[in-house]
């Protein structure tokens, strides 16, 4: 298993992650390639050719795997799932497509919850959707074009990120995490702009044992120009330009109610969305959720437990919580208590 | 799979159950194409995923507001490292020290300590006073903190009496015990039937505070309850009473079973365990690896007034607790020992110490001479876990000359036999005023702990 993810990883970091932490000076790039000329062009040319042609290949092979597993049945993917999974995540970083090999890999996490055929189906369909969606790329619009080619596992550079323009805005840091896996130690930061109303995330990667880029902690507020990351519902991106910190107090939210249009929208653009962050304002926590002072409740993800740090600050009075939403519910990240205090959660 | 249905999935009229359990059994074996199913579940999962309306929520009923001062930013840190683990065997004296500062935790960080308080009964007293009000609301959501309810809170107003929580009341009557002890005993006596076994052990305890003859009565009655704990507790206070009846009835018990024999002295347990001495608070089941008989016989030397030995027996204290006894020496000297720290008696404690230095009867005694005690004996004795054990009966902070002494050791020890140390510079850590922060140079890690104390200290100041 370990050794799977970790190959998963490397190649993740080769075509994925390598492009966030390469901070090579765009100018210099293209100087080096005009004196080159053009033999190193076409060289690269080709390689990008055979690699969409690998990529084609093992999407196919994927579309038929998964055929094959719903036609037979999936009752038995308890016991022989995780096996599986584990060759087809190695295939599938053969073919260069570690986007969905890791999609593959994490396909384990469902099988611990009591409804996982509902939850292993659901899987599989957007699998199938985001296969589907690769060979037929041509006739999709360009931003779902960039999102599918993003959740495959193509690169985007850094240098193309800062090259698009930037969005300036005071962006609150509404949450963080870090999370490690095979010695790589992955950091999320969220952010919410004030203005624009536009939520991002930043990602980054260390060496575990080794120190992340830091970053403002979540109740501090930047004056920052963000780029994003392509796609149709971009969330990822960049800091271009970081002016200084800002005071600004508790970032501004929506409200529970407001909630499920927000997220319509983000899965009409990309259906394969699970994560997208939420400043909720007025938000009462309950045991097993966050409601509205209508009653309305948003359910908390089940590895989420009762979260008490939360009801403690709330005091069962209404509070701005940002959270992590996922398919399954929310991850609560940051509270803002009634002092305007920040407690990360 | 019939003709009928197969068209159902190409119109997408399919529920999502159907998709499901034909992807569980297989979608070859009801004639659907795999990929169709796919398709289907991709559009229904993205529906639903965005679809998904908002339930009901149950919030919880507001807490009530605060009255106590948030303890200040440079503390709250602290703790939160403390509850991280950084030096976390001083979070004990961080709680206390805020406890008696009447401040509260920032809310956040009570589910933790709640939970820390779960597990270690010794925090729970000053949990109830640092949680606030926030920690009794928690404490009412979650039953594993339930226990908070019975800690008291902070002095509460009259009404409490009748309508307040177990914690509440107790810490109404210990303030009205302290400022009338006759009006705490006849507020106890007109309820006293009513109250559960649980609560009439505790508030028999409270009396303890101003203990005199005219307690004696209610007690004695007392000794009726029918729960063990509640007439053990009775017949605990009433052994402090000379003239009580039930220290009358307990010398004249103790009058036949220990004797003066020549220049020493001789014990002849109990024949029997009869109802008037299990009235009186003697258990007639002994703890496991006992023997029944001087398990009653100690008992009984426990509950004797230690008033009535050196007439009875012709002796001073000092010469009773160092006298030959023969058989059943053992159980008198626990029964003294027992009696000695009852009634607390310093006399009694300091004889019963020279013969044999029990960690028990250093509480008993003057701080003072319990630094100087304990002082003498970590001078004379190399550290063992027997020394250290010693130690840990002696609370915080301890006095110079004790701390010196430690001090010695401790620098002595490191120099020959550095595995020894450790748990003594631990202790040292957590007792020594933490002033001595300045003098403890030479051994780094206890001067650290206790400049860590310093600095705590100042911040809860």
């Amino acid at each position: 298993m370990s050794e799977r993810v970790a190959t998963v990883r490397r190649v993740e970091e080769r075509w994925g992650g390598a492009a966030t932490r390469n901070t090579g000076d765009a100018e210099a790039g293209r100087g080096r390639a005009g004196a080159e000329g053009g033999d190193r062009a076409a060289a690269r040319r080709t390689q990008a050719e055979q690699r969409e042609s690998r990529v084609g290949a093992g999407l196919s092979e994927l579309e038929r795997w998964l055929a094959d597993q719903i036609g037979q049945g999936i009752a038995q993917a308890r016991q022989t799932g995780p096996a599986d999974w584990d060759d087809l995540a190695r295939r599938l970083v053969d073919a260069q497509a570690p986007g969905v090999a890791g999609a593959v890999t994490r396909l384990s996490r469902v099988l611990g919850a009591e409804d996982w055929p509902g939850l292993l189906l659901g899987e599989y369909a957007l699998l199938h959707l985001l296969a589907v969606a690769y060979r037929r790329a041509a006739a999709l619009p360009e931003p779902l074009r960039q999102t599918v080619r993003a959740r495959v596992g193509f690169s985007v550079t850094r240098e193309s990120v800062l090259a698009t323009p930037a969005v300036p805005d005071h962006w609150d840091v509404v949450g963080c995490r870090d999370e490690e896996q095979d010695r790589l130690v992955a950091r999320r930061v969220w952010l919410a702009g004030r203005t624009t109303g536009r939520l991002a995330m930043v990602l980054s990667f260390a060496p575990a044992g080794q120190p992340l880029e830091s970053f403002p902690p979540p109740g501090t507020t930047i004056d920052a120009d963000l780029a994003f990351y392509p796609g149709a519902s971009p969330l990822r991106a960049l800091v271009a330009e970081r002016r200084g910190l800002v005071d600004a107090g508790p970032p501004p939210g929506t409200k529970v109610s407001q909630v499920p249009a927000l997220i319509a929208e983000v899965l009409a653009a990309d259906p394969w969305t699970d994560s997208w962050p939420l400043v909720l304002d007025g938000a009462v926590p309950c045991p097993d959720g966050l409601a509205d002072d209508e009653g309305n409740a948003l359910p908390l993800h089940p590895s989420a437990g009762v979260p008490w740090r939360l009801l403690a600050v709330s005091g069962g009075r209404p509070v701005t919580v940002a959270a992590e939403w996922t398919p399954r519910g929310l991850l609560p990240l940051t509270a803002w208590n009634e002092d305007g205090g920040v407690v990360r959660l | 799979m019939t003709r009928a249905a197969s068209g159902g999935w190409e119109a997408g009229r399919v529920s999502w159950e159907e998709l499901v359990s034909t992807a569980l059994v297989g979608a070859d074996r009801r004639a659907v194409p795999p990929e169709s199913l796919l398709e289907r579940a991709a559009e229904q999962v993205v529906r639903m995923r965005a679809g998904r309306r908002p339930g009901r929520g149950r919030p919880p009923a507001p807490a009530a507001a605060e009255t106590l001062p948030l303890v200040p930013g440079a503390a709250a840190d602290r703790l939160a490292r403390m509850l991280a683990g950084e030096q976390g065997r001083l979070l004990t004296e961080w709680l206390e020290t805020a406890a008696a500062r009447r401040v509260r935790v920032p809310a956040e960080m009570i589910p933790g300590l709640l939970d820390l308080g779960a597990r270690d009964r010794s925090i729970r007293a000053c949990l109830g006073a640092v949680a606030g009000a926030r920690g009794r609301w928690l404490a009412g959501l979650n039953s594993a903190w339930a226990y908070l309810l019975a800690e008291p809170a902070q002095v509460p107003p009259d009404e409490v009496w009748e309508l307040g929580t177990s914690g509440d009341r107790r810490a109404f009557l210990t303030v009205l015990r302290r400022r009338d002890p006759a009006a705490a005993r006849e507020l106890l006596e007109r309820g006293w039937s009513a109250e559960t076994p649980e609560e009439r052990a505790v508030f028999v305890t409270i009396l303890a505070d101003g203990l005199g003859m005219a307690d004696e009565p209610f007690l004695e009655a007392v000794l009726d309850d029918r729960r063990r704990e509640v007439r053990q507790a009775a017949a605990d206070l009433l052994t402090r009473l000379p003239r009580s009846r039930l220290a009358l009835r307990m010398t004249a018990r103790a009058r036949r079973f220990v004797t003066r024999n020549g220049s020493g002295l001789r014990a002849e347990p109990p024949p029997a365990c009869d109802g008037a001495m299990e009235r009186d608070g003697v258990r007639a089941r002994p703890p496991a690896g006992m023997e029944t008989r001087g398990w009653w016989l100690q008992q009984v030397v426990a509950h004797t007034p230690l008033s009535f030995w050196p007439g009875h027996l012709g002796m001073p204290p000092d010469e009773i607790a160092g006298a030959r006894i023969g058989d059943w020496e053992r159980e008198v000297r626990m029964g003294w020992t027992r009696a000695a720290i009852l009634q607390r008696d310093a006399t009694w404690a300091r004889a019963l110490f020279e013969a044999e230095p029990l960690t028990d009867l250093l509480a008993v005694l003057p701080p003072e001479e319990r630094s100087h005690r304990a002082a003498e004996l970590v001078a004379g004795h190399p550290v063992d876990g027997q020394m250290v054990m010693m130690l840990g009966g002696v609370p915080r902070p301890w006095g110079h000359r004790l701390a010196r002494a430690v001090l010695k050791k401790i620098v002595e020890t490191t120099r020959t036999q550095p595995w020894n140390a450790g748990e003594l510079i631990r202790l040292a850590g957590e007792r020594f005023h933490p002033a001595m922060h300045e003098h403890a140079g030479e051994v780094p890690e206890l001067a650290a702990t206790l400049r860590f104390r310093f600095d705590m200290l100042k911040e809860l100041a």
